[in-house]
């Protein structure tokens, strides 16, 4: 190689000229038709000069950034693209709606975003509601609708999210892998949830209770907003407005040591329910905003939490699972109900890992290449699973 | 070391562009040849780290950069000197600027998505469609309805301008107006 003829070519080449050489191989490359061919002369030309490699590098580092937009796009369909600014409405960023709620959606989703608008305050919620709807249409989940006597029964499959309008007003989302039976009548608002998770914004009715029915434990609202997730005989139910009442058939309410009082009063609980007898191994406790309710054999355990914690536990409302300081294995588990293929991890001490962020849930594959760029995790896929080692 | 150079080259070098173009900038009194100035600073960090990694490459890019000014300023005598300030001026600058805390990933996440809104329209729709939704070309320039080849033409656009959009804009954390405003009381030296 001679050495001045390779100076004198690269010293033709401004830093201009060297974007623009650099932008076409990579925009061929990217195109998708790209043969031996084109690598060669790539290789040719990068070997060319120092300058040429580093402003080649520079496009492509870039253009591998662009990929994290990814992370914006939750639940837009492929080929949606969101309007100028619309990010900044995301989970990701705080600030407030720039334009009054409704202005910035797109024209499809018109109509479920005023019925969320309806019946949610103004602000930053009601702009997520507006999003997450969205989100709904454009990823055109089935669910089956069909009116008869005996209710109505809607379902998701493994990844899918939808946002169900019930008559009297109130609204309930169904989360992955998730089905419920809804039965309205003049009595009470029976919702049964057969398996998932569904989060419900209630209409107020006094006269009409919000019944959500999970195995043998009762979730009973008049007028509020709440999660229910079933896994198998424990529920999880989280509150974020309004108060609610669980109900456990099997078992007595407990109560942790430390939890603060407004979690459980155990007397007010009796007088409310009336009928129910605590001595037949019922237990009941009353839910208010920020409280985590798991109810299990063992019986009733209520956490009181910042209200914006137990919202970060609903952001899957938008498409997103949101972590704060818990297990790989914990955080695993979720990104395995939202995906049919699956992760496992076989080393405890990959299992103990500590992770905290915001991650699409449908998108499993990148959260593993963040904890392989991050932790130096090593994936390996084999029918159907992902397992995760050191 | 077993690396390889370009993978290290991107994540201790690349990374800092913004900084050691918003460096370059404040320094130099010619804009114009702060993209020149930043292209020959890389090829002389990518050069001395194939033969050996520094050890601390943030505070290597800055002192290279530093370097290449001082030398084009001693070969080409017209830079006046106290356009650039004081060669222990530049020092303390590099401390100041490779002591920047990194942007977080919320703030990085926010500059490329103002970035991608400041492309042409088209533009931005095509790198979305390909970069975002991983639509083959040729869906892309069938749902926009343009040619394979203007599909590829605004990819290339767009690399640029994010490169170089990327590049200037200024974070607006607290810690790096803090870096501002220890640099002012620099200049404002006798």
């Amino acid at each position: 190689v001679n050495y001045n003829a390779r100076q004198t070519e690269s010293a033709m080449d401004t830093h201009k000229e060297i974007e623009d050489q650099a932008a076409a191989f990579l925009a061929q490359r990217d195109s998708g038709d790209w043969t031996d061919c084109h690598q060669a002369q790539l290789e040719q030309w990068l070997a060319q000069s120092t300058a040429r490699r580093v402003g080649f590098l520079r496009l492509e580092a870039v253009w591998d950034e662009a990929r994290r937009l990814k992370a914006l796009s939750a639940g837009l369909a492929p080929g949606v693209v969101p309007a100028p600014g619309e990010w900044r409405h995301t989970p990701f960023f705080d600030s407030k709606p720039a334009l009054p709620a409704g202005e910035a959606s797109t024209a499809p989703s018109l109509s479920l975003s005023t019925t969320l608008a309806r019946k949610k305050p103004a602000g930053r919620t009601l702009k997520f509601a507006a999003i997450a709807a969205n989100v709904m249409l454009a990823i055109g989940i089935v669910t089956y609708f069909t009116w008869n006597p005996s209710g109505d029964r809607y379902s998701t499959p493994i990844g899918g999210i939808a946002s169900v309008p019930l008559q009297d007003g109130s609204n309930i989302t169904l989360n992955t892998a998730t089905e419920v039976h809804v039965a309205l009548t003049p009595e009470e608002r029976h919702i049964r949830l057969d398996d998932g998770e569904a989060f419900f914004e209630v209409a107020h009715d006094a006269k009409r209770p919000f019944v959500v029915q999970a195995g043998d434990k009762r979730v009973i609202a008049v007028g509020t907003k709440f999660s229910v997730r079933r896994n198998g005989d424990e529920i999880r139910v989280v509150v974020t407005e309004g108060k609610v009442r669980v109900e456990s058939r099997s078992a007595e309410a407990v109560v942790p040591p430390n939890s603060p009082a407004t979690a459980l009063d155990s007397q007010g609980a009796v007088g409310a329910v009336g009928g129910v007898s605590r001595d037949g191994g019922s237990g009941e406790v009353f839910l208010t905003p920020g409280s985590v309710a798991s109810a299990g054999d063992a019986g009733i355990v209520v956490e009181q939490k910042p209200i914006a914690e137990v919202e970060d536990d609903l952001t899957w409302r938008q498409g997103y699972l949101t972590f704060h300081d818990i297990s790989l294995a914990d955080a695993i588990a979720e990104f395995n109900r939202y995906n049919v293929h699956k992760i496992s991890i076989q080393d405890p001490t990959v299992a103990a890992i500590r992770i905290s962020g915001s991650f699409r849930a449908s998108n499993s594959a990148a959260f593993v290449r963040v904890l392989g760029d991050g932790f130096a995790i090593h994936a390996a896929s084999a029918g159907g699973t992902t397992t995760l080692t050191r | 070391m077993d690396e390889p150079l370009d993978a290290w080259f991107k994540r201790e070098v690349l990374a800092h562009e913004g900084a050691l173009v918003r460096f370059l900038l404040r320094m130099w009194p010619n804009r114009h040849e702060v993209p020149d100035l930043r292209q020959d600073t890389y090829v002389r960090v990518y050069e001395a780290a194939a033969r050996s990694r520094p050890q601390s490459p943030k505070s290597f890019l800055f002192a290279t950069a530093r370097n290449l000014m001082a030398d084009h300023i001693r070969r080409r005598r017209i830079v006046a000197i106290d356009a650039v300030g004081d060669m222990d001026a530049l020092n303390v600058l590099i401390d100041t600027v490779s002591a920047e805390h990194r942007a977080s990933a919320q703030q990085e996440l926010r500059r490329l998505a103002e970035a991608i809104d400041g492309l042409p329209a088209k533009c931005r729709e095509a790198v979305w469609m390909r970069r975002v939704d991983d639509l083959p070309q040729k869906e892309v320039a069938a749902r926009l309805g343009i040619s394979q080849k203007t599909v590829e033409k605004h990819v290339m656009k767009a690399m640029k301008l994010l490169a170089n959009a990327l590049a200037e804009s200024e974070p607006k954390s607290p810690e790096r107006m803090g870096s501002t405003a220890e640099q002012s009381s620099i200049k404002s030296k006798p």
